[in-house]
C-alpha cells in the first residue's frame, strides 16, 4: 500500500491546481475519493470563477482585500499586498484576478464560502483544536455579518405571488436553523471536518437563497 | 295575492334565475381561460428555453422536427410570449396588469419538442413535467415540484422547496434543494450528485460500473435501495443520525475520518462509488425488495 497520503496530496494541491500532476498524487487520486472530491470542488470553484468574469466589471476591491487578508491571518496563505492590476501567478491568484463584480447580488460571498471549505474546511487538518474554533470563528463572523445585512434588505420584500413569498421565507428559516445547529456542533466538535462542511454549506446556501431573494426584488418579479 | 299571480311571480324569477348567470358566464368566457397554439420548425439539437412564473410547465418529446407551444391562460392578465432566434425557442410568460391576483395570473404550458432538444426551464410556482427528451436540461424554481420521465443528458435541478422525481432517468443529475424531497426511481445515471437540506432522499436504481453517486442531507431520511448483484464502494456518514445498513460489506482499505456514525466498505467488487452523508438524519441502505 502506497504510503503518499492525503496529506501529501493536500500540500501539492497548489501544483496540481497549476497542472504539476505528479505520477504519485495521481496515483493517489484515483484511489482516494475524497482527494479526487476536493479537486473536483476546487475545479468547479475555478469554473464558477471564469464564468463570473465573463459577466461584468471588478468587483469592490475591499471585498478581495478582506478574503485575502483573512486567509493570509488564518495563515492559509501567505500575507502579500493584493496586486489586483498586475498579471496573476499562481492559480489562485489568477480567480481573484479574473473575478469582477459579480452579477448577482451576494454572489460574491459564496466564493469567500468556497474558498473558506476549500482551504480552512480541508487543507490544515494538522491545525490544533482551538485554531480551528478560531478559523472557523473568523470565517463564519464575517459571513455571517454579511449575510444578516442582505437578509435585512430582503426582509419587507414581498412578492407578487404568495406561494413563492411563503417558500422562499420558509426555507429561509430553515437555513437559519441549520446554520445554528451546526454551529453548535462545531462548537462542540471543532475538529470534525464534517460538521464544518456543513456549516460552510448551510451558508453557502443562505448566500444563494438571499442572492435570488435579492435578485428577484430588484427585478420586481 | 291570487293564485295565478303568484304563478306568475315565480316564473318571473326562475327565467331571471337561469338568465342572469347565464348572462354573466357570457360576460366573464371573454376574459377567462383561453387557449393558444404555435408552432416552430427546428433543426437538429434544438434549444428552448421556458420562463414561466405561475403554472404548470409541460414538455414531451415527438417525432416531428417542430416545437409546438399550447398556453392555456387563467386570464387576459398574463401573457405568453414565444419566438424563435435560429434554431432556439424562446417561450416567456410575463404580467400584464400591474395588480392581478395570483390565480389570475396563471398560465399552463404543454410544450412538444423533438428528442434532442436541450431545455432551460424556470418555474416559480406550479409544476415542471418533462418525458422523452434525451438533450440536456436546466430546471430552476422555487415551490414547483420537478418531474422528470425517460431523460437523459447532463440535468440540473435547482428547487428552493420543490419536489424532484426522476424515474427512469440517465445521464448525469445535479440536483439541489433546501427543502424538496427527492426520489430516484430505476436510475440509469452515471452521475448523480443530489443535496438537500431538509427533504428525504430515495434512491432505488441501478448502481452503474464506474459510476459516482453522492446523496446528502442535513436531515430526513436517506434510503438507499440495492440489489445482490451490485457492485459499489460505500461511504455513509450521519454525524447526529443513524446509519442503518443490509448490505454485506468488505472493510475499506482506506482511512477515513470518524466522526458521527459511519460506515465504509465494498460491496462485490465496488465499481460504484456511493456516497451518503446526513447532518442528523437517518441513512437506510436496504435491500431491493
Amino acid at each position: 500500500m502506497s504510503t503518499y497520503a492525503c496529506n501529501d496530496f493536500l500540500k501539492q494541491l497548489e501544483a496540481w491546481m497549476e497542472g504539476e500532476r505528479s505520477s504519485v498524487a495521481q496515483s493517489h487520486l484515483r484511489d482516494c475519493a475524497h482527494c479526487r472530491g476536493l479537486v473536483e470542488d476546487m475545479g468547479a470553484i475555478r469554473q464558477a470563477a471564469l464564468a463570473w468574469a465573463a459577466q461584468e466589471s471588478d468587483p469592490p476591491a475591499r471585498v478581495w482585500v478582506s478574503l485575502r487578508a483573512q486567509l493570509a491571518q488564518e495563515g492559509l496563505i501567505r500575507g502579500e499586498e493584493p496586486r489586483l492590476a498586475k498579471a496573476p501567478r499562481g492559480w489562485l491568484a489568477a480567480i481573484f484576478a479574473g473575478v469582477p463584480r459579480p452579477a448577482l447580488a451576494g454572489a460574491y460571498l459564496l466564493a469567500l464560502i468556497a474558498v473558506s471549505v476549500a482551504f480552512t474546511g480541508r487543507s490544515a487538518r494538522e491545525l490544533n483544536e482551538s485554531r480551528w474554533m478560531s478559523g472557523t470563528q473568523n470565517s463564519t463572523g464575517l459571513l455571517n455579518a454579511q449575510l444578516q445585512t442582505e437578509q435585512n434588505s430582503v426582509s419587507g420584500m414581498v412578492e407578487s405571488n404568495p406561494v413563492v413569498t411563503a417558500s422562499l421565507h420558509d426555507n429561509l428559516a430553515i437555513v437559519d436553523n441549520y446554520i445554528a445547529l451546526c454551529e453548535k456542533s462545531v462548537r462542540e466538535e471543532p475538529e470534525s471536518e464534517i460538521a464544518r462542511d456543513y456549516l460552510y454549506d448551510a451558508y453557502q446556501q443562505k448566500a444563494s437563497l438571499l442572492a435570488q431573494m435579492t435578485e428577484r426584488g430588484m427585478n420586481g418579479r | 295575492m291570487s293564485t295565478l299571480a303568484t304563478l306568475r311571480s315565480q316564473y318571473h324569477w326562475k327565467t331571471a334565475g337561469l338568465l342572469v348567470p347565464g348572462l354573466l358566464l357570457c360576460s366573464v368566457a371573454p376574459a377567462s381561460a383561453d387557449r393558444i397554439e404555435r408552432h416552430f420548425k427546428v433543426a437538429a439539437h434544438p434549444v428552448v428555453t421556458i420562463h414561466n412564473p405561475n403554472g404548470l410547465v409541460t414538455v414531451r418529446a415527438w417525432t416531428k422536427p417542430d416545437v409546438m407551444v399550447v398556453v392555456q391562460r387563467a386570464t387576459s392578465q398574463v401573457e405568453v410570449d414565444a419566438e424563435q432566434n435560429g434554431n432556439r425557442v424562446d417561450i416567456q410568460g410575463r404580467q400584464v396588469a400591474d395588480t392581478a391576483a395570483p390565480d389570475d395570473l396563471r398560465a399552463d404550458l404543454e410544450i412538444s419538442v423533438p428528442q434532442d432538444t436541450e431545455l432551460q426551464i424556470h418555474n416559480d410556482s406550479g409544476g415542471v413535467t418533462v418525458s422523452n427528451v434525451l438533450g440536456d436540461m436546466n430546471v430552476d424554481t422555487i415551490a414547483a415540484a420537478v418531474d422528470l420521465q425517460d431523460t437523459a443528458g447532463y440535468l440540473t435541478v435547482k428547487t428552493v422547496g420543490g419536489a424532484f422525481q426522476c424515474l427512469r432517468c440517465a445521464g448525469r443529475v445535479e440536483v439541489t434543494s433546501i427543502s424538496g424531497n427527492f426520489k430516484f426511481i430505476d436510475l440509469h445515471s452515471v452521475y448523480v450528485r443530489a443535496q438537500t437540506s431538509e427533504g428525504n432522499i430515495l434512491f432505488n436504481g441501478s448502481f452503474m460500473p464506474n459510476a459516482t453517486y453522492v446523496l446528502k442531507n442535513y436531515s430526513g431520511a436517506i434510503e438507499v435501495r440495492f440489489s445482490p448483484g451490485d457492485s459499489f464502494d460505500l461511504m455513509a456518514t450521519s454525524l447526529k443520525g443513524k446509519v442503518n445498513n443490509e448490505a454485506k460489506l468488505e472493510p475499506s482499505m482506506h482511512h477515513h475520518p470518524k466522526f458521527g456514525n459511519a460506515l465504509f466498505g465494498t460491496f462485490n467488487s465496488g465499481r460504484a462509488r456511493v456516497e451518503l452523508n446526513s447532518f442528523d438524519g437517518t441513512i437506510n441502505i436496504l435491500k431491493r425488495d
